[in-house]
């Protein structure tokens, strides 16, 4: 593809042993050391260092077996909140080296792959991969490719601290021809199965196969896959994600209560992940609707709709606050709550001065912008309700920052 | 230092880099602990029992140290510095280090205990141990 004598491909950005890497930066006594990151309360290991990786542990391997194979392993706490900033840091980077980037995890980033006259797709991922190491302190794999199941398996297959492009079709050909063909995101178990039956076990036997027996085998989204690896860019680079229709936050309130102070901070708190979340999607809540679960096996649930479709705390707060009177049951011991938001809808078209007068919607937004950049230069929930300070053992510990499900397309621990 | 305390038989290389290891199960346990500016290696605990008077083991609660019970018999408190921890076979980062009081046993000789604190759930699930060391200024 040539335009004003520019040349482009698809690349994948993705850490190495991100967790661990992560925890390096902030400590560099772990370099070089067997290291793994537990999750599940310190049960099973997250992630692991290549030291630990080598001597066969394997992620979410409970921590007593790891320990066989590994009695030399140093375990650390996860710890979510530290990991999402330098996640963000890598994002920033990325938004100033590509027009676009897809924030596919936590950790790994599809992007538009770009360069000019004298420029090579090679140079311009070892630039990349030096510069987030640089910047962020967090080594990393580039790979570069006609499409994007190409260059996530370039990526894969160059870790650690690789970077690569391979945009000829002899190039791919030794590629595919050396990889199974489970190395594809999304082929595995019996997808898998049933390519084997007909002798497709590598990525170029898949790429060589006939068309129309990989969409027999496979439906429309094995034909996909099987375009791409013949370089036909058929998955665009998805700058937002793919629309929801609502979005919800809540779960455990840990410890059960009957306290309506403790549901109340609860419900503050989830206000404001809600918040992050309608914020990351870019849509605003034109619905509220709460869930309660008691101990009793009951649930209530309380709703409202607001005038006009909103992402702001103070408005959001104000719809939720009469759901919570119309969920709580005095005296019943809650054990989980639920907020969501429906009628999702675009944000910033709802300036109609009669619902909101302007000075207050100015000063609420100055604020909400204010709380988001503290917030995410310094880590979540740094600048947060005064309400949650009922909550002051969630929030003590470093390690609740994150509700494990706030991690989005990480499995969850 | 190290050959001052024979502590060639406790260095180990983890990752290229050494380490002095005190544990608690060695023959002759003993543990480093910073008192008055100086780094000591101390005798740790009373596991083999050469005291008749101080209780034969390498720790003691916080809560026993707060109702000072260690203070009557002339303990003062020490920290006692620490990259990692090892208890039952598991391997954890210490940022700082441990609280740890030192003791006078009946000769005058210095003995070290750690101060332990019931374990967090995490340390719980990861060690199986039901207390863990205080640690200095961290919360694991
Ligand atoms: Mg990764």
């Amino acid at each position: 593809m040539s335009k004003e004598g520019r040349e482009t491909a698809i690349g994948h950005l993705d850490a190495d042993c991100f967790y661990v890497s992560a925890e390096r930066v902030r400590d560099a006594f772990l370099n070089d050391k067997p290291v793994g990151v537990l999750g599940n309360q310190g049960a099973c290991v997250i992630a692991k260092s290549y030291e630990m990786k080598g001597l066969g542990v394997k992620t979410g391997e409970p921590i007593w077996e790891a320990m066989v194979k590994c009695p030399e392993g140093i375990y650390i706490k996860r710890d979510f909140r530290w990991y999402e900033v330098l996640s963000r840091m890598m994002l920033d980077l990325m938004r100033d080296a590509s027009r676009r980037v897809e924030y596919y995890s936590i950790d790994e980033f599809f992007f538009r792959a770009e360069v000019g006259r004298g420029e090579t797709f090679e140079g311009l991922a070892r630039s990349l991969r030096d510069r987030i190491q640089e910047c962020v302190g967090v080594p990393v794999t580039v790979g570069i490719a006609r499409s994007r199941t190409l260059a996530k398996l370039i990526s894969d297959a160059s870790k650690p601290h690789g970077a690569r492009a391979v945009l000829d079709a002899a190039g791919e050909e030794r590629l595919l021809a050396d990889l199974p063909v489970t190395e594809i995101t999304g082929i595995a178990g019996r997808r898998a199965e049933r390519l084997s039956a007909w002798g497709i076990t590598t990525c170029l036997h898949l790429a060589r196969a006939d068309r129309a027996l990989v969409r027999r085998l496979l439906t429309a989204s094995g034909e996909a896959l099987w375009w791409e690896i013949n370089g036909d860019p058929v998955q665009a680079i998805n700058c937002r994600r793919p629309a929801h229709k609502t979005l919800s936050r809540g779960g455990s309130l840990g410890e059960a209560t009957d306290d309506p102070t403790l549901l109340y901070a609860w419900l503050v708190r989830n206000v404001e992940r809600l918040i992050e979340e309608l914020r990351y999607h870019r849509v605003a809540a034109g619905r509220l609707k709460l869930v309660v679960l008691y101990k009793t096996g009951h649930s209530a649930v309380g709703q409202r709709t607001l005038a006009l479709p909103s992402d702001r705390f103070d408005v959001l707060l104000d719809a939720a606050r009469p759901c919570l009177r119309q969920a709580w049951a005095r005296g019943a011991t809650a054990t989980h709550m639920h907020l969501i938001a429906e009628d999702l809808a675009p944000p910033g078209q709802a300036a109609l001065a009669y619902f909101d007068p302007p000075d207050r919607r100015l000063r609420a937004e100055a604020v909400a912008r204010v709380k988001e950049r503290i917030n995410g230069k310094v880590g979540r929930f740094a600048v947060r309700s005064a309400a949650t300070l009922y909550l002051p053992a969630i929030y003590a510990d470093a390690a609740n920052a994150y509700d494990i499900c706030d991690v989005r397309d990480k499995m969850c621990f | 230092m190290i050959g001052r305390h024979g502590l060639e038989r406790r260095l180990h290389e983890r990752g290229g880099e050494r380490e002095v290891r005190f544990l608690y199960r060695d023959r002759r346990p003993r543990i480093p602990v910073w008192r008055d500016g100086r780094l000591q290696v101390v005798r740790w605990g009373n596991g083999r029992r050469q005291s008749r008077f101080l209780p034969a083991t390498g720790w003691t609660w916080q809560a026993t140290v707060e109702q000072g019970y260690w203070r009557n018999i002339g303990a003062v408190r020490v920290e006692i510095p620490a990259t990692l921890g090892c208890d039952r076979g598991v391997w954890f980062r210490i940022r700082q280090g441990i609280r740890g009081i030192l003791v006078p046993d009946e000769r005058g000789i210095a003995v070290a205990y750690m101060v332990c604190v019931p374990s967090t759930h995490y340390y719980q699930v990861m060690t199986r141990s039901p207390r863990m060391p205080l640690l200095i200024d961290e919360h694991i």
